[in-house]
């Protein structure tokens, strides 16, 4: 059993919502659950703690972060912010963030979805072993690749251009895997009546496939907004100038500057937000499908 | 594509190979450049040195002669080890009894679940960033620990516990992911099997011994492997939190790769840092293919 099947066994559809639908007779009672919801409190706290202080702290005054530092929620004031967004650059690192994570989507989406079509749906040559080559790269650790790719972007002129950062990521094997998957799930059938009725190839998949695939391109696309949005190591390396830096890269580099604690995590929040609320409102489809996206934080 | 277009245009039909690789062709270009040729680049990279100027000269093994006699390389591969050690048990543990906890369905069920989650979607930076403060001599990790009656320190400046301290961050930002695969693996045992136990007089535990936790191996394993294989990558906590330091206590192998590469512009043998790396997690995937393979 390969990781790549231990995926599959992992995924069946609608897996997460079978004990919630029915009445579990084995659903903690009495005790049992007062003791269950405790711990489970406690756990939850916890893990909150972090993101709590982070915010808290983010609404400190300027310098008052010294310790000990209050982690009561009174006497809060917004001034971080006001500093935080009085700076340009802040701005800047958001729309580089932003047009990394924005961009990456949508053509991650675009091309992995065309080929997914081809490898799941079109005969020809070699397609088994390009599919499975691709897939092989999963074994490869990106750090592997790191100094080639960089050397690559590098001579190419693509240091601090917004090319040498999103061009690299959008070979992603992830999402050529996960929509090949998914395109092998419509049926032959509907393909075929629409190539009977005179539809080419580039019609099939626009008209047809790409509208199917709604509910893939959607979890993949809050997906990979995420793992842009948090990636740091290449927006580090390709982003030298700090007008090129993201919110991440920007952020590491506030903190290395010894500004006034309250304004780092100030500006951590607003890095934090967004991610928050798609998590928010995407939180299902997230959830219910991270166990089949994988790794990547 | 020009040849393609134009046959299109002559009315003539395409033969379906053509068209299914027109489709395959802008991603395997984008893999031909960004991850085959720099895969291979890279393992040829780490027998040869590489210059900023462009200069290429070949050096056989001598990359990993210097290796493995450097103790500063010697000391991130045990960095990593024992970050992996700590984090990766760590986290599956927590993992296992949180999925549990919450495998019921009760109210609230959900809500604790998704909480648990919350780290997995929050960048390391941020994460990196809040824990240096709880970390810090009078944060709350330390007030925390001398309420216990331990001695406050810093964290992050002592060459004993800075390496604990990132290895807990990195379960902080993992665990949320495990109990999500050991809910999934959980949501597969049948209702049955645990019925039948109950009607052969099984208690609560026995019915968790034997029944749940051995249909809970494969799921287990899996996350030892993804764990491992993230753990051995551990940079960017590290990078705002410590730096590698003090003395080194941190200096994981991905730091050192990074190091090597982009500070000290010593191309080939960071390469070979990278190749390392490449074998380890070549090693752990074997061997999970070896174990669980027999076991099925």
């Amino acid at each position: 059993m390969s990781v790549v099947d231990t995926i599959n066994g992992l995924t069946r559809p609608s897996a997460g919502r079978r004990t919630t639908a029915t009445r579990d007779p084995f659903a903690p009672r009495g005790v049992a659950k007062v003791l269950t919801h405790l711990i489970a409190a406690v756990c939850a706290l916890v893990t909150m703690f972090p993101l709590y202080a982070m915010v808290i702290l983010s609404l400190r005054r300027p310098g008052a972060v010294e310790f000990p530092a209050s982690l009561v929620p009174w006497d809060l004031s917004v001034e971080s912010f006001g500093l935080i967004f009085a700076t340009p650059e802040v701005w800047r690192w958001m729309a580089n963030t932003l047009v990394y994570a924005l961009v990456s989507v949508v053509l991650i989406l675009l091309i992995s979805a065309m080929a997914g079509y081809a490898f799941a749906k079109r005969r020809f040559r070699g397609r088994e072993v390009m599919f499975w080559s691709l897939v092989s790269m999963l074994m490869v650790p990106y750090q592997v690749t790191l100094i080639p790719l960089f050397i690559l972007v590098a001579r190419s002129g693509g240091v601090d251009t917004y090319w040498g950062l999103i061009l690299p990521g959008l070979a992603n094997v992830q999402a050529v895997f996960l929509m090949r998957q998914f395109i092998m799930g419509i049926p032959d059938d509907l393909i075929e009546a629409a190539r009977i009725d005179g539809c080419g190839d580039w019609r099939i998949f626009a008209r047809i496939v790409l509208p199917l695939c709604r509910p893939i391109l959607a979890t993949l696309g809050i997906f990979v907004f995420l793992w842009h949005w948090n990636d740091f190591l290449w927006p580090l390396l390709v982003g030298q100038d700090p007008a090129m830096r993201t919110l991440t890269t920007g952020i590491a580099s506030l903190q290395a500057e010894q500004i006034p604690l309250s304004q780092v995590f100030a500006g951590s929040v607003v890095a934090f937000v967004p991610i928050f609320l798609a998590y928010l409102v995407g939180q299902r489809y997230i959830t219910d499908n991270a166990v089949a996206v994988g790794i990547k934080g | 594509m020009t040849t393609i277009a134009r046959r299109a245009r002559r009315g003539r039909p395409l033969s379906p190979g053509w068209i299914g690789l027109g489709f395959v062709l802008p991603c395997f270009l984008l893999f031909l450049m960004f991850r085959f040729g720099p895969a291979i680049a890279g393992v040829l990279l780490s027998f040869a040195n590489y210059t900023v100027g462009g200069n290429l000269e070949w050096k056989g093994l001598l990359n990993y002669q210097r290796l493995v006699a450097d103790p500063g390389f010697l000391n991130a591969l045990r960095v990593t080890l024992v970050y992996t050690l700590i984090s990766v048990p760590l986290t599956i543990v927590a993992a296992t009894g949180l999925a549990l906890l919450t495998r019921r369905a009760f109210r609230g069920a959900r809500l604790y679940r998704s909480i648990f989650f919350l780290p997995v979607v929050t960048s390391l930076i941020l994460a990196g960033v809040v824990f240096t403060w709880i970390f810090s001599s009078g944060g709350p990790w330390s007030t925390v620990l001398s309420a216990f009656g331990f001695p406050v320190t810093d964290w992050l400046e002592s060459g004993t516990f800075a390496l604990p301290a990132v290895a807990l961050v990195g379960v902080w930002t993992r665990f949320g992911y495990g109990v999500l695969i050991i809910l999934a693996r959980l949501q597969e045992v049948p209702r049955e099997l645990e019925e039948a136990a109950v009607v052969d007089g099984a208690g609560p535990w026995r019915r968790f011994r034997h029944v749940v936790l051995p249909q809970l191996r494969p799921a287990v394993f899996f996350l030892v492997i993804i764990e491992t294989t993230f753990s051995f990558q551990a940079f960017d906590t590290i990078y705002v939190m410590t730096s590698g330091g003090p003395v080194d206590a941190t200096y994981s192998l991905v730091f050192d790769l990074y190091q090597e590469s982009f500070v000290n512009f010593d191309f080939g043998y960071a390469g070979a840092i990278g190749v390392v790396l490449f074998v380890l997690t070549l090693v752990i995937a074997l061997i999970q293919r070896a174990t669980v393979g027999r076991e099925s």
